[in-house]
């Protein structure tokens, strides 16, 4: 058995040595293919992340009224704090409101050395989970804490979390189509540019089948030159692509401008980077497989 | 033994490659069947390899029925038996030695063994030193010989030659079939289909004469 098995590794490195200019040819376009789907992929994380990173950083503000006592402002903090979907839930005073005024529009300082008065109420910003940011939940609750004793307005950009969010689920199903489109037509390619290497040797595969090589004698070789090509083909795309993630911001990141963050690659994961290295594997199997057995009709 | 009744073969209505062909060839005769271009000598060959099926009738090989053998196990017959194509029919990307060895591969005989007998079969064509070159670079006649010496590695009981000098000169068409008698000295069953009479005349102990499909003579010499 293992003396099959290292005749069988033997045959596929020599096919593979004695065809290497086809073989080249086939790993080349194996890895454009790969190459072309990783850097969607890429793409597509980014997207995704940004738009989801949007949508979470989304807080509601209530403010509160100015002269509500310190137990009554814990008292609407409690009952903010309470449902589920609230991360967290912060007290901002009227005196760090302006502080902070004053720290972001420092060009405003003489307005704010002139008031009286600190015209800033105090307010409780609220955090809630990325999943329930716009949901009717938050709304329903949003709308109740509105007629609340204490609570003079409510800061949520409902139609913003939103769009965020839908942009974020278009983004998404974008990512899934065009990538579908893209990793069938790779398949389609490689498996033909695979189909096209037996094609080449359908006379070898003749000579095996007249001498009476069984149909998995004469298939073995070829399924493990298909997977090998695939994976090679694969695993070159992956490291591509991280010199390309690497290189592309240097050369062409800070000309992109405000585009910049929508167009930032990020490293596929673990899961992603296997996926791309089986479907390579997969890929040269199944076009070697298919076409292997067009010849094989005793 | 080999042991054809009545077969019949037709690729296209109305014409029939085979007709009747009914014929029995011994252990270790050395036979050849020949004819006009078309008169059914391939077909006669292939039908008795499996390569094709006839219309109607029956093959025995050795008692076997091999219209019977499932396609699944007709690996098993074929291992039985060499072939000798007149196009040679070889790898051109494996070596002299790759080539040799292939039927000896399929029926999973070891790295040693293998070397062993191809280079003692290369020996026998007086190939051995050409062993590791490519066929490619042999001339045809030495092609031939390679073929020849696939065809004979794993002793096969049965050698069927398909008009295999046909490209080949009458000094190295000579040398060919001396050397298939030489192995059918040797307890094969040789059996070449061709139209070279001046072959046929100088060494066919059994000859078949074929005719748009029917057996039109017979002649046994030895």
């Amino acid at each position: 058995m293992i003396e099959k098995v290292k005749f069988f590794f033997r045959v596929t490195g020599n096919n593979l040595w004695q065809f290497r200019t086809r073989n080249l040819f086939s790993v080349t376009i194996i890895c454009l293919s790969f190459l072309t789907v990783g850097i969607f992929v890429s793409l597509t994380n980014n997207l995704r992340d940004a738009t989801r990173d949007l949508a979470s950083n989304m807080s509601i503000a209530f403010y509160l009224d100015a002269k509500l006592p310190a137990g009554a402002v814990e008292a609407v903090r409690q009952e903010i704090a309470r449902p589920a979907f609230v991360e967290s839930v912060k007290l901002v005073s009227a005196d760090e409101a302006l502080e902070r005024f004053r720290l972001n529009f420092p060009e405003l300082a003489d307005v704010v050395a002139g008031l009286k008065a600190n015209p800033f109420p105090p307010a409780l910003e609220v955090r809630v989970n990325a999943k329930a940011s716009a949901s009717k939940e938050v709304v329903a609750f949003v709308e109740g804490m509105k007629k609340r004793p204490g609570v003079t307005d409510v800061l949520f950009n409902q139609d913003w979390v939103e769009k965020m969010q839908g942009f974020s689920r278009l983004a998404g199903a974008i990512g899934a189509f065009l990538g579908g489109i893209l990793i069938l037509t790779s398949f389609f390619i490689i498996s033909n540019v695979v189909k096209l290497n037996v094609f080449a040797r359908r006379n070898e595969i003749e000579i095996l089948r007249l001498v009476g090589g069984t149909n998995l004698f004469i298939r073995i070789p070829f399924w493990l030159e298909g997977i090998t090509l695939g994976l090679l083909g694969s695993l070159l795309s992956l490291g591509l692509l991280f010199i390309v993630i690497q290189l592309f911001p240097v050369y062409l990141g800070a000309s992109l401008g405000a585009l910049q963050e929508l167009l930032r690659f990020r490293y596929p994961d673990l899961t992603q980077a296997v996926a791309l290295l089986v479907g390579g594997a997969a890929t040269g199997f199944i076009g070697s497989a298919t076409s292997v057995s067009k010849f094989l009709k005793v | 033994m080999i042991e054809l009744f009545h077969i019949w073969k037709q690729y296209q209505k109305p014409y029939w490659a085979l007709s009747d062909v009914t014929l029995q060839i011994n252990d270790g005769d050395f036979y050849f069947i020949t004819g006009p271009s078309g008169s059914g000598k391939t077909t006669l060959l292939k039908t008795i390899f499996r390569e094709i099926l006839p219309t109607e009738g029956q093959i025995l090989i050795n008692g076997i029925n091999i219209l019977k053998v499932r396609d699944s196990r007709i690996y098993t017959l074929r291992r039985t038996m060499g072939l000798v194509f007149q196009d040679f029919r070889l790898m051109f990307h494996r070596t002299v030695f790759d080539n040799v060895a292939v039927p000896l591969q399929v029926i999973g005989v070891g790295r040693k063994e293998i070397r062993r007998r191809v280079f003692a079969t290369l020996q026998k064509v007086n190939l051995h030193q050409k062993m590791w070159e490519l066929p490619g670079r042999l001339s045809y006649g030495e092609q031939q010989r390679v073929a020849i010496a696939r065809a004979v590695v794993n002793n096969p009981e049965i050698i069927l030659a398909d008009e295999p000098t046909g490209n080949l000169d009458p000094e190295l068409a000579f040398e060919i079939i001396t050397l298939f008698k030489e192995i059918s000295k040797q307890g094969a069953t040789v059996i070449i289909g061709s139209h070279d009479r001046e072959l046929i005349r100088h060494f066919g102990d059994n000859i078949l004469f074929l005719q748009k499909g029917k057996i039109v003579g017979k002649e046994a010499h030895r």
